[in-house]
């Protein structure tokens, strides 16, 4: 990349540092996004994922307006109700109408797993974000804690664990799941985010439990650091590189689960569908109609490798032992 | 230590029951019955239906009695599966998910430590990027993919391994047991890499090296155990889910396991086979990450009770 | 970045890869052969054969599902068999039958040479035990609704009571129907106000004594051990089609008596049909080998029923010659233009149609124009072809069942009428012409079960809406149970899905559903005339002039369309060629006896010899 030996760039008003935090605290994120962007991988995944993002948030609208497809427009001519492979036209010969071909409807597939990929991110990022939050805060308190707290919280988790998600979901789509589209997208991410944040809190916790007795931590602590400084400012950040692992591992999960619930009603209602579904679809066909699972399935492993190497690229950036390199 | 796994079991009682509990309360909360078929059926027969299963009783006699089979052990008859035991299924299923989970995760523990430690022991070689590839495609290819995958090349296209069933410890488990630990290989290689470059960076293995220990004994008597932190940690919840939730595995292979009963038990709203795999389940899970804490303080000595 | 890529693109031909792989799978090892995958005829005398998930029972009487009818016809004998090729009812228990002129005697006589598996001769007191049994209380058989026709069964089903003259001892007749005896709910509060509204009975009301209905009234008589007599309470031209249903086949009373719940245990069950059950693996297989005592010839040694569940699964194991027949339904509409060229296919119309209810009491469907234009929107000539092996339903009957019978069509596919109908309705601009902005969508959804097939035809139907009539009509997926429960409460706006299979070769299985009172078939649409000319069509007894009076009746309903008629569904299913004897017959239920395996291949592509 051209960019990678220019000097790093100003940082703009929104990263300059808080009025508490001493200037070493600006260098620690400027170095981290120099390093960032000094990793090859990092920024391929990061561009990948940019293509990915934009892709689906303006391409339906550009294939509508060039070819007349939309993810959940079923040709009215009965002849073309078919599965066509991709680049084919209905005359068997090569045309540029649909680039990965039809489903059995007769729908542009390139056209749907556009706008499944809005909502498959969508689902990834909120439930990342969900499972970082409440994750990562769960798990800390009660590894840094302990005792008691730690033996009561981590019990809590136990239980949700146990407790059949698939009843949870049945019965909140029965209390709540009304008819409106918007209610059903927040009950959907209520259900991810119910789930998501379990392992992440118990790795925290492992994390934290470990790091807790070691003399940097109990030298905060003799220093009088607060306790809540402590677990901000020493504890997660030296846990990073287990929960950035573990966070990119989730949105995959994530995005399965999404289509286990779409099963029980839960998520998006069809027309619309997610790359899982979409590949779930495609998996049934795989042996007549292979491009049905191939073009969902290599544009969410693309992603989902983009996203990877930028969680990679991001744990090495953060890393505060890496500091020197 | 002794005292804390006695207090962790002695704890074990008061989670199951409030597992129990709240999965009864969803269970009567949850739309249909048991019953509930595609033609209503006349009130007069739901009338018998229920007084037969005890359902027209007052809540808390049903509660009460649901809480004795728990605690006697004995599930009770299933309502879907007329007149068998929920003991008994649980006993036909539990082998197959068992010896599927333990298998899937053995499999998984040692490709993926193997190829998580060699990685990050030659970080940025090509055997660091080639088995990391590995384990992306692992992640990003989700079971209900891979498993199908797999069967249309080895048992539809060479027809060297049967595509599906259950036929106890055989070669039909050769691809249900690959698809099922593919991701955990990944997870784990993944976790064990990181956690060791974690490791070799600390202060510990710095000075452990600084005595001039022999590399040998520096990777395998204090790096392994602290690094392999996280790949435990992440044990007791994949254990667990290997051996209670292989649903899909379970349905692509026609495996009669745990999985497969307990998605339909709670399709066909079927009470005491729901709470007869919860309970268990329950236990499974409190047990594992019972196993989990205790291994933690094995492996890592800073790790105090 | 080249690494990266490198990494990118291996990935990609990975997946690539398995495309030429897949195609080519899809020819199987035979290349271009006429048959699908591999066709290698197991050792001897084994059928393998796919039924579907695990049976909630083997108990003929409590099981209501098909996976588990599929194997109960292996194991219990009816007093009718369906026969192979067209599911008509063949002497099965019953060597010969006598009905009376108006349909509402039955009399069987038993064949002498039928016998339980534990040696017990079967008797006609074993037919009168169980369906006694079918019909208690206590047994809460869900199918025992399909015994109502005969005397006396619902009401003691139900636990209803007779009302019997105190003065005379003499019982109460039905108004409606003087051959019988007046039946009344048991609860005293709910008898009252029926009482209340039946005419001379009010004043007389003081004098009865009510009698709860005992077995012994319901109209099953044994003449002697091997002659059963059947009265029913209203003409039922179909029974003979009935019993050979699963809920009337005999069950044995000794080994129930003894066992209890738990007498279908491979170690305690006795049977009497053409196999005996040896081996039940939950989830995995039921084994059933050839009864040595029974009356019949039996040419396969043994079946065995894998259950299992996911369609591609058992497809995979179809192909890699791992079993030997599926059931039906079984290939997805994707899989029919490869898979039909091959002489595996099996396609043949099935007595099951699918279908949309409307909820007729929440506007705007309340108003028939609007349900009306609703139904000529959706193309279902186009909705067939999509689906492959289906055809066109414009009336609710399935089509091309029922030789004889007038079916009547309901509205053909006329987008203009459509729109105008609903302008005619209230919706419509200025201009008077239909306007999509004026109509309540909001209110509307089509709600279906989960499912691959239920999915791809909501969104097919919601197409068409969207096309013809410009309105989206959002869709909605529930999980089985929780549909079942929306749709009977009738707990949705707009439309449900629904399907019916046949519970015998009739008609009357079908309207019958829209009969019931207080509009309990999801819809709550219910219109007592509709229910009397169904009762008229069944006293008619010649059969074309009783068809004419059905056809009538579907003619009335689908006027008054509570439903939008789309599909009469196909058997859809494959066998391999060198199993014989098992047909693609309208109720796709086989009586398992007339299967065999062909070892020589030169008779595969011969014509089944199989009589019937």
């Amino acid at each position: 990349m051209s960019g990678t030996d220019a000097p790093p760039p100003i940082a703009p008003a929104s990263d300059a540092p808080a009025p508490d935090a001493p200037v070493a605290g600006t260098s620690l994120w400027r170095d981290a996004r120099r390093r960032l962007l000094r990793n090859r991988l990092a920024v391929f995944g990061l561009v990948v994922v940019a293509i990915v993002l934009t892709a689906s948030l303006v391409g339906p609208a550009i294939i509508e307006w060039t070819t007349g497809n939309t993810y959940d427009s079923i040709p009215a001519d009965r002849s073309r109700i078919r599965a066509l492979p991709p680049f084919t036209g209905v005359d068997g010969r090569f045309s540029w109408e649909h680039p990965m071909g039809t489903d059995i409807l007769g729908r542009d597939i390139l056209a749907r797993v556009l706008l499944g990929g809005r909502i498959s991110l969508m689902v990834g990022i909120i439930s990342t974000v969900v499972s970082l939050v409440i994750g990562v805060a769960y798990g800390a308190t009660a590894g840094y804690v302990g005792g008691r707290v730690d033996e009561a919280m981590m019990r809590v988790v136990d239980v949700l664990y146990a407790v059949p998600y698939m009843m949870i979901v049945i019965v909140l789509l029965a209390l709540f799941g009304g008819q409106s589209p918007l209610g059903q997208l927040v009950l959907l991410f209520v259900s991810l985010g119910a789930v998501s944040w379990l392992t992440m809190a118990r790795i925290v916790r492992g994390q934290v439990l470990s790091l807790k007795n070691q003399e940097f931590v109990l030298a905060a602590r003799a220093t009088g650091v607060r306790a809540t400084r402590i677990v901000a400012r020493h504890l997660v950040p030296n846990a990073l590189g287990p929960v950035v692992v573990y966070a990119t591992l989730t949105i995959p999960s994530v995005m399965l689960l999404e289509a286990f619930l779409s099963f029980l009603g839960l998520g998006v209602q069809a027309p619309l569908a997610s790359w899982g579904s979409l590949a779930a679809e495609g998996v049934q066909n795989m042996a007549v109609f292979p491009w049905q699972l191939i073009c969902p399935g290599a544009t969410m492993g693309i992603t989902l490798f983009s996203l990877n190497f930028i969680g990679d690229g991001l744990r090495d950036a953060l890393d505060p032992q890496m500091r020197k390199s | 230590m002794l005292r804390f796994i006695l207090r962790r079991l002695f704890v074990t009682v008061p989670m199951v029951l409030v597992v129990v509990s709240l999965t009864w309360g969803l269970i009567r909360l949850a739309p249909g019955n048991f019953y509930t078929g595609e033609k209503p059926i006349p009130p007069a027969i739901e009338q018998n239906l229920r007084q037969r299963y005890g359902l027209d009783r007052p809540w808390y006699v049903q509660y009460g009695r649901m809480l004795g089979s728990v605690a006697a052990g004995d599930f009770g008859i299933s309502l879907h599966y007329i007149g068998q035991p929920v003991n008994g299924i649980l006993a036909s299923a539990l082998p197959v998910s068992a010896l599927l989970g333990a298998l899937s995760y053995l499999l998984a523990l040692v490709v993926g430590v193997a190829a998580g430690v060699l990685a990050a022991l030659r970080q940025n070689s090509r055997l660091d990027y080639a088995s990391m590839t590995a384990a992306m495609v692992g992640i990003s290819l989700p079971n209900f993919v891979l498993g199908p995958v797999l069967v249309l090349v080895f048992a539809l296209s060479w027809y060297w391994l049967p595509p599906a069933r259950w036929n106890g410890f055989g070669i039909n488990l050769i691809l249900p047991v690959v698809t099922l630990s593919a991701v955990y290989m990944a997870y784990v290689a993944r976790l064990a890499r990181s956690g060791m470059l974690e490791v070799l960076r600390s202060n510990y293995i710095r000075t452990a090296r600084a005595k001039g220990l022999p590399e040998r004994t520096v990777l395998l008597r204090h790096a392994v155990r602290g690094g392999l932190l996280p790949v435990v940690s992440f044990s007791g919840p994949a254990l667990a889910f290997l051996i209670t939730g292989a649903v899909v595995v379970e349905r692509i292979f026609a495996l009669p396991g745990l999985g497969n009963y307990f998605i339909n038990a709670n399709l066909n709203r079927d009470e005491p086979l729901i709470i007869g795999i919860v309970a268990f389940t329950s236990i499974a899970v409190l047990v594992f990450n019972l196993l989990v804490d205790v291994a933690y303080a094995f492996v890592d000595p800073r790790v105090r009770y | 970045m080249r690494r990266a890529l490198g990494v990118l693109l291996s990935r990609a031909l990975s997946l690539l890869a398995l495309s030429p792989l897949a195609l080519s799978a899809c020819a199987g090892p035979g290349g271009d052969g006429p048959y699908f995958g591999k066709v290698a005829p197991p050792e001897g005398q084994t059928l393998r054969y796919i039924s579907g998930s695990e049976p909630e029972s083997l108990d003929p009487q409590v099981a209501t599902g098909q996976p588990e009818a599929r194997i109960i016809l292996s194991l219990f004998d009816g007093l009718t068999e369906y026969a192979p090729r067209t599911g008509e009812p063949i002497p099965a228990l019953a060597e010969r039958w006598d009905v009376n002129g108006d349909s509402t005697e039955f009399t069987f006589h038993l064949r002498t040479n039928a016998r339980w598996s534990d040696g017990t001769p079967i008797t006609a007191d074993d037919i009168v035990y169980s369906l006694r049994r079918g019909l208690s209380p206590a047994l809460a058989s869900r199918n025992a609704y399909l015994a109502y026709g005969i005397e006396n069964a619902q009401a003691y089903n139900e636990g209803a009571v007779f009302a019997r003259e105190r003065a005379t001892g003499a019982f109460v007749p039905d108004p409606a129907n003087p051959r019988i005896r007046l039946t009344l709910p048991a609860d005293p509060e709910v008898r009252g106000e029926v009482l209340a509204r039946l005419p001379g009975l009010a004043d007389g009301q003081p004098d009865l004594d009510f009698v709860p209905v005992q077995p012994e009234d319901v109209g099953v008589v044994a003449d002697d051990a091997h002659t059963v007599r059947v009265r029913m309470a209203l003409p039922v031209p179909y029974f003979l089609g009935l019993v050979a249903h699963q809920f009337f086949r005999p069950v044995p009373r000794q080994a129930i008596e003894t066992w209890g719940e738990r007498w279908t245990d491979p170690a305690h069950i006795v049977t009497s049909g053409a196999f005996l059950l040896e081996r039940w693996l939950p989830y995995n297989e039921i084994n059933v080998v050839r009864n040595p005592g029974y009356w019949d010839e039996v040419r396969l040694d043994r079946i065995s029923f894998y259950t299992l569940e996911d369609v591609t699964t058992m497809l995979n194991l179809y192909k890699a010659g791992e079993v030997d027949a599926l059931y039906n339904h079984t290939v997805p509409a994707a899989w029919v233009d490869t898979i039909r060229p091959y002489k595996d296919y099996m396609d043949a119309p099935e007595a099951s149609v699918e279908y949309l209810l409307f909820n007729v009491e929440r506007p705007p469907m309340d108003d028939i124009r609007v349900r009306k234009a609703f139904n000529m929107a959706v193309d279902k000539v186009a909705l067939a072809q999509y689906r492959r092996t289906a055809k066109p339903l414009s009336g609710f009957t399935p089509e091309g069942i029922f030789p004889g019978y007038p079916q009547p069509t309901g509205d053909p596919f006329d987008p203009d009428r459509a729109r105008a109908l609903l302008a005619e309705a209230g919706y419509a601009g200025r201009d008077g012409a239909w306007d999509p902005s004026t109509f309540p969508i909001a209110d509307v959804a089509l709600t279906y079960n989960t499912a691959e097939t239920n999915r791809q035809l909501a969104e097919f139907v919601q197409a068409q809406w969207k096309q013809n009539l410009g309105l989206t009509v959002p869709l909605r997926n529930l999980e089985f149970r929780t549909f079942l429960t929306v749709r009977n409460d009738r707990d949705y706006s707009g439309l449900a899905r629904g399907g019916w299979a046949g519970d015998y070769l009739d008609p009357f299985t079908f309207l019958e559903l829209f009969s019931t009172p207080a509009g309990n078939n999801g819809t709550g649409w219910f219109d007592p005339r509709y229910a009397a000319m169904l009762d008229a069509a069944n006293r008619e007894g010649d059969p074309a002039a009783r068809y004419a009076r059905l056809a009538d009746a579907e003619a009335y309903l689908l006027d008054a369309q509570p439903i939008v008629p789309l599909l009469t569904m196909a058997t859809n299913w494959v066998k391999k060629p060198y199993v014989k004897g098992l047909f693609a017959n309208p109720v796709t239920m086989h009586a398992w006896k007339f299967v065999y395996i062909e070892h020589d291949p030169s008779n595969w592509d011969l014509e089944d010899p199989t009589p019937r």
